[in-house]
């Protein structure tokens, strides 16, 4: 009897450190939520982490990270913000447009989110204001839609006969009236046609009826999904002949022949910044929303070539990257 | 012995706490001064190195507005005509390339019609002749050359500011720029004071321009956020004053200095945390502190050593001069420090000697004493000397006394009362024969033998004798009536003889007497044994001695037994006092 009760003492003493251990709070977890997919996105994951490391916090190591990638279909964005808003996770990052952004903001009103829009954060609803953003959001903007306008005045200015410009948008991101908008403004009496593709075979259609409409050059609007299909859009702009202005640099490093926005992929080191930040007890309120300052024009000389092109040598020098 | 124990604890005690205060006082005095004096140096270095580190980084943040109005300037240099330039246009476009800071160009010609809009992310005009001449910014720039305008913040966030710049002609217009004061970040996250330390920079009203931490920045006017830095600035006073220490927004402690950025009248205020710009005082403090406390535990141990070598040899004389004054001559303290106390503990070894030689001679006279007149005694005493005491031959007067009739009367009477009757007439004859400082030689039964003249010489032995005998019947006869009454049938003879005789003290070990040999001593005896009660009888020497001076009867001739011839012998009459005779 008396042995038994010894060997079960021994077992709860040996048991004691185990349960302590277990009862220590576990690392802190990340919630990753993109509208893009990992591969896409494996630049800004670089940045990211360099980040999250200048606050101290590396994944696997002390903080976890749980990525929820809804490969360019916006509608499974809020159901994959709720199952990670439900884990709970931490801090929620929302990357990919202002649809990911105000599906994470729609799934909580108390986990912090850090979000990616390339749209002004303030019209989009996100925060109350850049400075002081008021609640549990905050990010950074690309500005990506914002400078539809200089796209288009740059387009203008590499084909000033231009007359006819076609506007590549996602239907389903409800950026695109803006940016169809500011496309607008910038037209100097060009005509604008807006082409739609939310699907990949959307894509295929929109540039099979180029040819019909007569276009002398294509913007790329400012979407998560479009840039997705980067390759796909190289290679149909190529295959198709057309002139066409991108908003990454990616793009005109892919092969595409000009591009002009924000380096998104520096920039997101913010992203892991706030992430760590508010890990260390900062609140996202106080937390301004950044915008970039830097804005690079990348011209693909090659494919400029290719098209038979002349670049102005305004153009050129203005330009931060020319690929010979 | 406590009291001895916590005499010797009390002499330790005082010779450790000067010991130890000596050592430790100026050593404390040292670190004390030395801990103040580097304070004082170190608060004078920290003026010199955070005021150095405030312009130099003033010069760094005046030099990146420098760098811009300097690439402004090659905009300004030809002078406008009616033509559209679109060379200036494509040296704008390059301008915004080089000059990341910059967000927009705005150029106006002479007459202050705006000629050239170029943004970096807005829409380009070219020739919109939008007349800017009543401008703050063109205004400023024709009175000054270059003009800064108040900063300002891009959607409530970004700090923007405005730089207006003049040709050297009015022809050539004015370029005036939109910075973007984010920018300034590079610089300012890149100064550092110290290893931690950091620099703000304020604009005139005191809001926040730059700062490593740019989410402060960005914040735009919020006043809660200025407050601390306002607070510093304030706390800093006018520019270059020194520094002083205030409490950043996280409300640790720093140390602050500003200096001005002369262009658009901003301050930079450079900050380290008082924790490691005193750093090195406190490290100095903690050597400063562990170096006292080893100092003084070396202090203390020397001390306690100094302190026990210093009361070792004295609680050894003190226990050595206790054995020797308990008459453990042979004691001998063992001190061999070489100095004052060895020379001490050797005075007291020789006192020690001196005193064993002393004592044994002490206790040959005690031992004297017994035989000794106490003159006698003390004299020897005094001298410490017993050589009177040795062999000699000299002029003595021997005295016998003997009781008549006591042989009958101790055969007859109690013990008691033979014993009572001796120690009566012993008690008187003693007093008597002190009296006269003569030497009792011997007694035996009811005689005794006393001598005058040795060992000590007396003035007129003869007479001091004959006087001594004649007060010793006096006394003994008072005695004789006392006894009388009590049936005691006892007379006392007296007999005297003067001549030389061989004096000393004979014996063995301790038991030493001292004695007369000689003729004189046995006609002494024979003239005691023939006289009878009441009478003093004297030889021819004695009674030469004192005639005219005593009263002398002439007894004639007598035949003493021993003696072959008839002597002449004297009497001595003691009825009237000796001096009325």
């Amino acid at each position: 009897m008396r042995r038994r009760e010894f060997i079960s003492l021994m077992g709860v003493a040996v048991g004691w450190p185990l349960a302590v251990r277990a009862q220590q709070p576990a690392v802190p977890v990340i919630g990753f939520l993109s509208s893009r997919s990992s591969d896409v996105d494996a630049s800004l994951l670089t940045a990211f982490h360099k980040g999250l490391a200048e606050t101290g916090f590396v994944e696997g190591h002390n903080v976890a990270v749980e990525y929820r990638w809804a490969k360019g279909r916006y509608d499974l964005l809020p159901a994959m913000a709720a199952e990670l808003v439900q884990k709970p996770v931490a801090v929620l990052v929302s990357t990919g447009g202002t649809v990911a952004a105000s599906a994470a903001k729609a799934a909580t009103r108390t986990i912090p989110v850090v979000f990616t829009t390339a749209d002004d954060p303030v019209k989009g609803g996100l925060v109350d204001s850049s400075n002081q953003p008021g609640g549990n959001l905050t990010g950074i903007t690309a500005r990506l839609i914002e400078a539809a306008s200089k796209r288009m005045e740059l387009l203008h200015e590499l084909l000033p006969m231009a007359s006819t410009i076609g506007l590549l948008v996602n239907p389903t991101n409800p950026a695109t009236l803006i940016e169809s908008s500011e496309v607008q403004v910038a037209a100097r009496g060009q005509r604008v046609v807006i082409l739609s593709a939310s699907t990949e075979r959307d894509i295929d259609l929109a540039f099979e009826g180029l040819k019909q409409k007569r276009l002398d050059a294509l913007l790329i609007a400012a979407d998560p999904f479009l840039f997705a299909r980067a390759d796909q859009l190289i290679a149909l702009a190529a295959q198709e002949e057309i002139p066409t202005l991108y908003f990454r640099s990616e793009f005109a490093q892919a092969g595409g022949l000009i591009s002009f926005g924000s380096n998104f992929a520096d920039f997101f080191r913010v992203i892991g910044l706030y992430a760590g930040q508010i890990l260390r007890g900062a609140k996202p309120a106080e937390l301004p929303v950044q915008q970039p300052t830097k804005f690079e024009l990348v011209i693909n000389h090659k494919t400029a070539k290719a098209l038979g092109l002349t670049v102005p040598p305004s153009l050129l020098s203005q330009a931060d990257e020319v690929i010979e | 012995m406590s009291s001895r124990h916590l005499r010797f604890r009390g002499l330790f005690r005082k010779y450790f706490l000067v010991l130890f205060l000596a050592v430790v006082i100026p050593l404390a005095a040292n670190g004390v001064s030395e801990a103040w004096l580097g304070y004082r140096d170190q608060r004078a270095r920290l003026d010199q190195l955070l005021g150095v580190e405030a312009r130099s980084a003033a010069l760094r943040i005046q030099g990146f507005l420098d760098s811009i109005t300097g690439q402004l300037g090659w905009l300004v240099q030809l002078p406008w005509t009616e033509e559209p330039d679109e060379r200036r246009r494509i040296d704008a476009l390059r301008l915004l390339r080089q000059v990341p800071a910059i967000v927009s160009l705005t150029l106006v010609d002479g007459s202050g019609r705006e000629r050239l809009y170029v943004s970096r992310i807005g829409l380009n005009r070219t020739e919109s002749h939008t007349d800017r001449s009543g401008e703050p910014a063109i205004i400023g720039a024709r009175s000054k050359r270059i003009w800064y305008g108040e900063v300002s913040y891009y959607r409530g966030s970004e700090p923007y500011l405005t730089v207006a710049i003049s040709g050297n002609r009015p022809s050539v217009g004015i370029v005036v720029a939109e910075v973007n004061l984010k920018l300034t970040w590079d610089v300012i996250s890149a100064i550092k004071v110290g290893q931690t330390g950091s620099a703000f920079v304020l604009d005139a009203p005191g809001r926040l321009v730059a700062h490593p931490d740019i989410s402060l920045v960005l914040r735009g006017a919020d006043e809660a956020t200025l407050a601390p830095f306002q607070a510093i600035r304030k706390a800093v006073g006018p520019a270059g004053a020194g520094f002083v220490t205030s409490r950043d927004a996280g409300g640790d402690r720093i140390a602050a200095a500003a200096a001005p950025v002369p262009g658009p009248d901003w301050t930079i205020v450079v900050e380290q945390p008082l924790s490691e710009a005193f750093g090195p005082i406190y490290t100095a403090l903690w050597r400063t502190g562990t170096l006292l406390l080893a100092g003084a535990l070396f202090a203390g141990l020397l001390a306690y050593a100094l302190a026990r070598r210093m009361t070792d040899p004295i609680r050894k004389l003190e226990e050595g001069t206790e054995r020797i004054g308990a008459g453990q001559f042979d004691h001998r303290i063992n001190i061999r420090t070489g100095d004052e106390l060895q020379r001490l503990a050797n005075s007291f070894n020789a006192m020690a000697a001196e005193l064993a030689v002393s004592q044994e001679r002490q206790e040959r006279i005690a031992k004297l004493k017994r035989f000794l007149a106490p003159q006698v005694a003390e004299l020897v005493d005094r001298t410490g000397d017993d050589g009177v005491l040795e062999g000699r031959r000299t002029e003595v007067v021997a005295v016998f006394c003997d009781l008549r009739g006591f042989t009958a009367f101790s055969a007859r009477a109690a013990p008691e009362e033979v014993m009572s009757v001796l120690s009566e007439y012993y008690e008187a004859l003693g007093t008597i024969i002190t009296k006269y400082g003569a030497t009792l030689t011997s007694f035996s039964g009811d005689g005794l033998m006393v001598l005058v003249n040795a060992p000590v010489p007396v003035e007129e032995p003869g007479l001091q004798a004959v006087d001594m005998a004649i007060e010793m019947q006096r006394s003994v006869q008072e005695l004789i009536i006392g006894w009388r009454v009590r049936g005691h049938r006892i007379g006392l003879g007296v007999g005297l003889a003067m001549g030389p005789a061989t004096v000393g003290r004979i014996g063995y070990e301790s038991r030493f007497d001292y004695t007369a040999i000689g003729s004189v001593v046995n006609l002494a005896s024979r003239l005691c044994a023939s006289a009878a009660d009441r009478e003093i009888l004297v030889d021819t020497k004695v009674a030469e001695a004192v005639i005219g001076k005593r009263a002398l009867i002439r007894l004639g001739m007598r035949r003493l037994k021993g003696y072959d011839e008839e002597l002449p012998v004297f009497g001595l009459s003691f009825d009237r006092k000796p001096d009325a005779a």
